[in-house]
């Protein structure tokens, strides 16, 4: 009874058992388990055949049974046969091969225990390949740490170093048996070593992480600015145990950094001190900084202007067509430009230019915009022109003035001619003195009668300077005023040389050119030399820049000629006051001459003549 | 009655693009706002840019404004303007889109494609209406000028 049961409990065990008997080892008793692992097919006394079991292992069980001590394969693999023919899939046993001895201790079988390991070998297998990448991973994080250009460390709970890489030790220059927790915080600045200490205690104590700037001491005593920022590693909520960091040289950074604060301080300085509206815009046209000045000058804060406040302080009549043109401007880069009235902040309303020009940079695309105050220059030049229309208007009547005035005494003068001429025909004077008196007041009379007339020319001149211009035939206007002076040449046997080959033409006004002519012909005459007959020469030519030339030369008197003035030219300032002349005709040359852009030059020499010559343009 | 009224005005991108289901859904937001809280404004959106200008009593707009400023929908919040005001200049809550199907935008109300946008009120200020101009050129681009007349839904 209790032998049946033991049997049954033995067949339906998970391990498989199985007796295996005599040299040959035929099956015994087999067990379920040990039936699967062999195949199935176990008749009772048959031996061993060579494809239930490998042959290693046979040879083993042969061994065993030959030298009646046990053995034990462990996580030995044996392929199973799946049901319904699927693959064999390798599964792993620990075979105990137990010898059978019967009362005489001989062998006469083998006891065969298989327990399936397959869970624990492919566990242990899992595990060693897990090894394997650890040891891989490893290996990697250290070159990574150890090659990376930043140091990193592992600081604990109390603040002792952990680890720290080997740049550390590059850094510093100290040597590897250093004492880190004693000499890290003697080779920080002095100015930053308290800061720094508090620092990374009080994030200690609160278990978080840290990120601070401060300076060591590199390994050839220059201190550089470093980056070192750290988070805790936390072994249970809110309970940090060690701290994971890297410190990272930013000194580079930091110097420009600084330098790029600098300058901005600086060039903000430089605009807040400029007596001048100065602001930028973003790209979209949005203002977003005004200078000092601006609120100085407008009463209002940069936020009380905000980003497009400033078009409310140009004159309203304008407000519109400056922020047209400013919506444009931003959408097309073009530069803002305009002259505009902008409001101060007491109420007064000064003109300023305004321009502004778009930058674009790294930084992007913004803009830079100037008010300039140009209110005094604009007023004094609304000053100046109205003096200048003043003026102008003041010349004009006195021209009107002059020629009503020379025009309206000649009806006077010409009376006085006709009583003059009347008495002296009708009147007997017997004193000799008084035929001389006579003469003279005749004299005066022809002289007011001529001055009269040239300052009515002068007028006429003046109105004639704006005539048009045409081409004109020199030769034929000289002939022509040659023979208006017909009679004072040939009073005074004179000779006039006419040579117009080199420019025979000259296009200029007819009535300008022919009072030039007129008037420097009859200078020529009057002035002539008592001692010789006059000699006139009139030439025409071209500088070598191409501009026309004229040129009237003479034998007469000749006169001091001043280089740095030229008096001679000035109205009524005359040279020869022993001749009759009213000395208004060098005044209206020169007039005429450079109010179309030429100039008259003249040459003398006293006792042998005076050569004028007119530059026609420039 | 008089009471006090000021409009504030802000610019944002959108985090990612919106789709047009949800452009529909924010225009819905904003009405449901607007009956609420007696707001009006006007709202832009072209490609990831938005603007808006919202106007009525400050009391109201500006805890919406930082509502707003909140939504996780967009970043870059850069506020243009917040100012009293005498009269509101967008007193039907109305906005513009670029939709990515205008077809399905052309039935709705108080919507216009960018190019349909009625000009700038002259009830605002210059300076306010310059803001609101550059602004829209700022999310439309350059070549959208406003049309003279509107084509609203109602």
């Amino acid at each position: 009874m209790r032998d049946q049961e033991l049997q049954r409990i033995l067949r339906h065990m998970p391990a498989g058992i199985a007796t295996l008997l005599g040299p040959e080892l035929r099956y015994g008793f087999v067990n379920e388990a040990m039936q699967a692992l062999l195949g199935g097919n176990t008749p009772e006394g048959q031996p061993l055949t060579d494809v239930s079991l490998p042959a290693d292992l046979r040879e083993v069980m042969q061994k065993v049974y030959d030298s009646g001590s046990p053995f034990v394969a462990k996580a030995y693999g044996l392929p199973l046969l799946g049901s319904n023919g699927e693959e064999p899939t390798p599964r792993y046993f620990d075979i105990a091969l137990e010898p059978l001895q019967d009362d005489e201790d001989q062998v006469h079988g083998l006891l065969l225990f298989a327990v399936d390991v397959t869970g624990q070998e492919e566990a242990r297998q899992r595990a060693h390949e897990l090894a394997l990448e650890t040891r891989r991973l490893d290996a990697r994080l250290r070159v990574l740490t150890e090659t990376a250009p930043q140091i990193t460390f592992t600081v604990d709970a109390a603040g002792n170093y952990e680890y720290v890489s080997p740049q550390w030790y590059y850094f510093t220059g100290q040597p590897p048996t250093a004492d880190l927790d004693a000499i890290w915080p003697l080779l920080v600045h002095p100015e930053d070593r308290l800061r720094v200490l508090y620092q990374m205690e009080a994030a200690r104590k609160a278990g978080i992480g840290w990120s601070h700037e401060y300076r060591l001491r590199r390994h050839d005593g220059q201190y550089r600015w470093l980056l070192s920022r750290a988070v805790p590693e936390l072994h249970a909520p809110d309970q940090a145990a060690y701290w994971h960091g890297a410190v990272t040289e930013v000194h580079d950074q930091r110097e420009l950094a600084d330098a790029l604060r600098r300058g901005e301080a600086e060039l903000r300085f430089l605009a807040d001190s400029i007596p001048q509206l100065i602001w930028t815009a973003t790209a979209e046209g949005f203002i977003d900084y005004y200078n000092q000045h601006t609120a100085e000058y407008t009463g209002s804060s940069a936020d009380e202007l905000g980003p497009t406040g400033w078009v409310s302080l140009i004159h309203p009549s304008e407000q519109s067509s400056a922020a047209r043109r400013w919506v444009q401007c931003v959408a097309s880069g073009e530069s803002f430009d305009g002259l505009f009235q902008m409001r101060r902040h007491d109420g007064q309303y000064r003109w300023h230019i305004i321009r502004a020009r778009q930058l674009t940079d790294a930084r992007g695309l913004r803009w830079f915009g100037a008010c300039t105050d140009v209110d005094d220059q604009h007023r004094l030049r609304e000053v100046l022109q109205h003096q200048y229309d003043e003026l102008a208007r003041t010349n004009r009547d006195l021209d009107t003035f002059v020629y009503t005035a020379s025009h309206d005494l000649k009806q006077p003068l010409f009376n006085l001619r006709g009583l003059f001429d009347e008495l002296r025909r009708t009147a007997t004077f017997d004193d000799e003195e008084h035929e001389v008196l006579l003469r003279m007041v005749d004299g005066a009379l022809g002289q007011l009668d001529v001055t009269l007339h040239d300052l009515a020319a002068t007028v006429q001149e003046q109105r004639q300077l704006t005539a048009p211009t045409e081409a004109i035939d020199l030769r034929s206007v000289a002939e022509e005023v040659l023979l208006g002076l017909r009679v004072l040449v040939e009073d005074a046997e004179a000779t006039v040389n006419l040579d117009f080959k080199a420019a025979p033409t000259l296009i200029y006004g007819r009535a300008n050119l022919r009072s030039v002519l007129h008037n420097l012909l009859s200078n020529a005459l009057k002035y002539a030399c008592p001692e010789r007959p006059p000699c006139i020469t009139i030439a025409s030519g071209m500088t070598e820049a191409g501009k026309p030339w004229l040129k009237v030369q003479d034998n007469g008197l000749g006169m001091e000629v001043n280089k740095d003035a030229n008096p001679i030219f000035q109205l009524f300032d005359r040279q020869h006051p022993h001749i009759g002349g009213t000395g208004v005709g060098l005044y209206l040359i020169q007039r005429i001459v450079t109010s179309r852009g030429g100039h008259l030059e003249v040459a003398s020499t006293v006792g042998e003549g005076t050569t004028f010559t007119v530059y026609w343009f420039g | 009655m008089f009471s006090p009224m000021n409009h504030i005005a802000y610019m944002s991108r959108a985090v990612r693009p919106l789709s047009d289901q949800e452009l529909q859904e924010l225009l819905a937001q904003c009405r449901r706002d607007n009956a609420r809280n007696n707001v009006t404004g006007i709202l832009f959106y072209s490609h990831g840019n938005i603007a808006q200008l919202i106007e009525g009593d400050p009391a109201v707009t500006r805890p919406l404004f930082e509502k707003i400023a909140q939504d996780g929908r967009h970043s870059n919040v850069v506020k243009l303007a917040d100012k009293p005001i005498e009269a509101r200049s967008f007193p039907d809550w109305s906005m513009a889109f670029h939709p990515i199907d205008p077809e399905g935008f052309s039935a709705l109300t108080d919507f216009f494609l960018p190019h349909q946008m009625p000009a700038t009120p002259d009830t605002l200020s210059i300076a306010d209406a310059l803001l609101v101009d550059l602004v829209r050129q700022a999310v439309f681009g350059a070549n959208t000028t406003a049309a003279e007349s509107a084509s609203v839904g109602n």
